[in-house]
């Protein structure tokens, strides 16, 4: 993909105020962001997959077909293969007869709900990890970083399917999963950030003023950190979608009774050849999702550090 | 047997055409003239549980043993599933003489039959008596070891005193030198006598079983099954094992001490059996097989979306069944919901629930499936066409008979424990009953287990069943053989005296009545009397409702366009290696 030169961007560019007014960072950041047609694209296909989420109930009662409902006398044929798009399933079915379309829709809520949750969980812990090993250094720093190191070298799939399997699947224990394999990297970026902040003037500045460490950390190095977070945060959550969604392909994620993508690819498996909406739906879906996020993680990252480089020329 | 997951599953034969007799189905594989020669290409995922045949006791490991090994009678091979169910000599030169009050059998050796040591060895009456001393070992004894004490007089005796002796080759050799079974007696070398506890009508059909094979003086030197043992098979039947790479590769060669005239049985058509494990996918094993670069599926099945496309291939073939597979089992024992499960009417009520044709359809549909109403599946002894007593018109459930029922019983908000296993299609059945269910007002809480856990942590497992970790289960059953097969259907799934930590009598019932028929049933002395008590017990057995019976499986198989002379075996699902030739 190439992107075009500004003058395709107008439409973009937020009117230039009519009077001179100082501009602050993040306006500045969200000016460059508007500009970058590939974020805002993602951000708008974002908007769909969320605005589909919150509507799937609606969708339910215009079908009629509950997410859950099996209909093997109109969603099968009788030698159990799944029915092709139509008029009564739109997508078609999925192989015990379920609306594979509103499957989709009660899916995304999954992905979004698992991939939302624990990126915000990843991100709080790893915030706080990172800045007390950082901040602090010395035992602590060299305790929480090995700890850090542990968890980032874990096979973490392996150790999910072993959590999973010991502890039931459902839900939060996903999130929870995911979450504690996700902040490490958020730590480390974070306890990286801080050492180097640490040493600046301002904060030395607000020691100096008698500013205790808790409120140094919190008042004076947090608002420097909110960029890296963002973008990293933006990042984590593709990951934790496929992360979901690679569990539920194995059968290890949520009940096998709830939609969710990775769920509906594993029962493609057995029928993709003679039914490859199966397929190809819920994948579509999982692209559109991850690439969607990881474009907007990208032009946030550019937005917020206009110093980057960029791969690809946006401006 | 229980239904292990990977292999094959389903069940027993009969020809696709039943009702038509002798259609174009009869002879699956064309017949003709045989054409010897070539390589027969197998190809599969897993290994043989055991090589031993003392010990093998899955599909897959019989069909190897029919190539290698013989029994004393055994089932010819026909495409007449009447006719492949019927006990022939084979090693014997005839079938047995029964003595006149029916618990002693004779068996005459037939000469020619010969070992493929060097030099190749006629086989003995001591060779049979020394393969069933070996069911009874204690390092590997036969899974099928009950049917052996349950019959042969002081089997039960030699077992328990076996599993005291030393686990080494030594000490099994010494043990079974020193040790006699009391019923089991070689007259002279051509002459085998085995005594009987009681009659038993099926006691030929237990002798049928691969477990009864001949073993050789040199198996002595090895501990049973163990690596020793399996590079040193030493080989009666038309192919000997030329390589065999656990897990990855078995290669059948001609076997030169065999020849035809003393083997009423089995052929020697092909030159070698090339059989290459390790892949895991039954959809490329399906390319494979259409592509021609394979002949036949070694355990993966016909996969059920290729159904629909396959009607009509010469190469693809369906087998009539018998099982329960699944079935849904309840834990009589559950301390849940103030015992609901107890309650003979909540039991029937879920009986009315369940769309059977639903679960059919998850198994490739009406063709390839058989919707079952009693505990008895057809193709089995006792099975009743007329006792169907929950039987829903179209076999689709009614959930509103089973709320009334449930309501009748004083019973409202049911939550029920519902393990299931991960592979296969187990998690499409449990979410197609738990649908069901919750049509009728009962919640199902899916439980995900691996498919050890889910009989040792939950339907076998006397704590837990007690505890209640489980309600329902759906399991599959398979017997061991067809025709008088009560031994194994009935005795092992609702005989409640044996319930014991590991029992297949999931739920833990136990009818008196129906124990007192199942006995009768075992000793009868004949097979029509036997039917007579077995069909009695599944009446009783589907009045109490302990199961769900669902649906028994028929089996598609598919061969390449090479492979003529198809004969399917239904022992082991496959067809028999030792009919076919190659085109």
């Amino acid at each position: 993909m190439s992107l075009t030169d500004a003058s395709a961007e107008a439409e973009h560019v937020p009117e230039e105020a009519p009077a001179v007014r100082g501009k602050g960072p993040w306006r500045l950041a969200w000016e460059r962001l508007a500009r970058d047609r590939a974020a805002m694209v993602s951000l708008g296909v974002i908007a769909v997959i969320v605005l589909l989420a919150l509507l799937a109930p609606v969708f339910a009662a215009i079908t009629g077909h509950d997410p859950q409902a099996q209909f093997p006398e109109t969603g099968l044929t009788p030698e159990g293969l799944p029915v092709g798009p139509g008029s009564d399933f739109w997508l078609g079915a999925d192989s015990l007869g379920r609306d594979l379309f509103i499957r989709i829709l009660y899916g995304a809520r999954i992905s979004l709900l698992v991939g939302l949750l624990s990126t915000l969980l990843a991100t709080v812990f790893g915030i706080v990890a990172g800045m007390v090993a950082g901040f602090y250094g010395g035992w602590v720093d060299g305790v929480l970083a090995r700890v850090l190191d542990v968890v980032l070298s874990f096979p973490y799939l392996l150790v999910a399917i072993v959590l999973v399997a010991a502890l039931g699947a459902s839900v939060p224990l996903m999130i929870f999963v995911i979450a504690f394999f996700s902040f490490a990297a958020m730590a480390r970026v974070v306890r990286g950030q801080t050492i180097a902040y640490k040493e600046r003037e301002f904060i030395e500045a607000a020691r100096s003023m008698g500013a205790g460490k808790v409120r140094t950390m919190f008042v004076d190095v947090v608002p420097n950190l909110i960029a890296p977070v963002t973008v990293l945060a933006t990042l984590l959550i593709p990951t934790s979608i496929v992360f979901e969604a690679t569990l539920s392909f194995l059968g290890l994620g949520v009940d096998p009774r709830t939609a969710s993508w990775g769920a509906i690819l594993a029962d493609s498996v057995d029928f993709y050849r003679v039914a490859p909406g199966l397929l190809v739906f819920p994948a579509l879906m999982l692209l559109l999702t991850t690439l969607s996020f990881n474009l907007l993680g990208d032009g946030i990252r550019d937005a917020l550090d206009p110093r980057s480089d960029r791969l690809l020329p946006g401006k | 047997m229980k239904i292990r997951d990977g292999v094959a599953l389903a069940a027993i034969v009969m020809v696709a055409a039943a009702c038509g007799g002798h259609e174009d189905h009869a002879l699956p594989g064309g017949g003709g003239i045989p054409q010897p020669g070539g390589t027969l290409k197998v190809v599969g995922s897993g290994d043989v549980d055991h090589l031993d045949p003392s010990s093998s006791y899955t599909v897959v490991a019989y069909n190897l043993n029919r190539t290698w090994t013989r029994q004393l009678v055994t089932y010819p091979a026909s495409n007449d599933f009447e006719k492949a169910i019927a006990v022939v000599p084979d090693v014997a030169e005839s079938l047995p003489e029964i003595s006149g009050d029916g618990r002693t059998y004779t068996f005459k050796i037939r000469q020619g039959v010969r070992w493929n040591t060097k030099p190749a060895r006629q086989v003995t009456a001591a060779d049979f008596v020394r393969g069933l001393k070996r069911l009874a070992n204690p390092v590997q004894p036969s899974g099928g070891i009950s049917y052996y004490t349950q019959t042969i007089e002081g089997m039960q005796e030699f077992f328990n005193a076996f599993q005291k002796a030393p686990k080494t080759a030594a000490g099994i050799a010494h043990f079974m030198a020193a040790n006699q079974i009391k019923g089991v007696r070689a007259v002279d070398a051509a002459t085998l006598e085995i005594r009987l506890t009681n009659k038993a009508s099926d006691f030929l059909n237990i002798m049928a079983l691969p477990f009864a094979s001949p073993a050789p003086v040199e198996y002595e030197k090895f501990v049973p099954d163990g690596p020793d043992f399996r590079q040193n098979t030493i080989s009666l039947g038309p192919y000997q094992i030329g390589n065999y790479q656990a897990g990855r590769t078995i290669l059948l060669v001609r076997n030169p001490s065999w020849n035809q005239e003393a083997d009423p049985v089995r052929h020697q058509y092909v030159d070698r059996i090339q059989i290459t494990l390790g892949q895991e996918s039954a959809d490329v094993v399906q390319q494979l097989l259409e592509a021609g670069l394979s002949d036949l599926s070694w355990d993966q099945p016909v996969p059920t979306s290729a159904i629909q496309r396959l009607n009509g291939d010469p190469g693809f073939h369906v087998y009539e069944g018998s099982s329960l597979n699944p079935f849904l089992v309840f834990n009589l024992q559950s301390p849940n919901n103030n015992r609901a499960l107890a309650d003979v009417k909540v039991r029937q009520a879920i009986n009315y629930a369940v769309n059977k044709v639903a679960i059919a359809q998850i198994f490739g549909g009406p063709r390839l499936n058989t919707v079952v109403e009693g505990a008895i599946p057809p193709g089995s002894i006792g099975f009743d066409a007329d006792v169907k007593p929950y039987m829903v018109p179209g076999h689709t459930g009614d959930p509103a008979k089973c709320r009334t029922m449930l309501a009748q019983a004083g019973v409202s908000g049911l939550v029920l424990q519902f393990p299931y296993r991960t592979t296969g299609n187990h998690a499409k059945v449990a979410q197609s009953i738990a649908g069901d269910l919750g049509k009728c007002g009962i919640t199902s809480n899916l439980i995900a287990t691996s498919p050890d856990d889910f009989y040792g942590r939950y339907l076998s497992s006397v704590a837990k069943s007690r505890e209640g970790k489980w309600d329902i289960g759906g399991p599959g059953w398979l017997p061991d053989w067809y025709g008088n097969n009560g031994r194994s259907v009935v005795v092992p799934l609702f005989d409640g005296r044996n319930y014991t930590e590991g029992s297949t009598n999931y739920g833990a019932y136990n009818n008196p009545a129906v124990n007192a028929l199942i006995d009768k049933a075992l000793t009868a002395g004949t097979e029509s009397a036997a039917a007579g008590y077995w069909k009695e017990a599944n009446a009783m057995i589907m009045a109490d409702a302990p199961i769900v019976p669902v649906i028994s499986q028929n089996v598609p198989t598919f061969h390449s366009s090479r492979v003529q002379n198809a004969v399917y075996s239904p022992l082991s699902q496959q067809f028999d290696y030792t009919q076919l030739w190659l085109g």
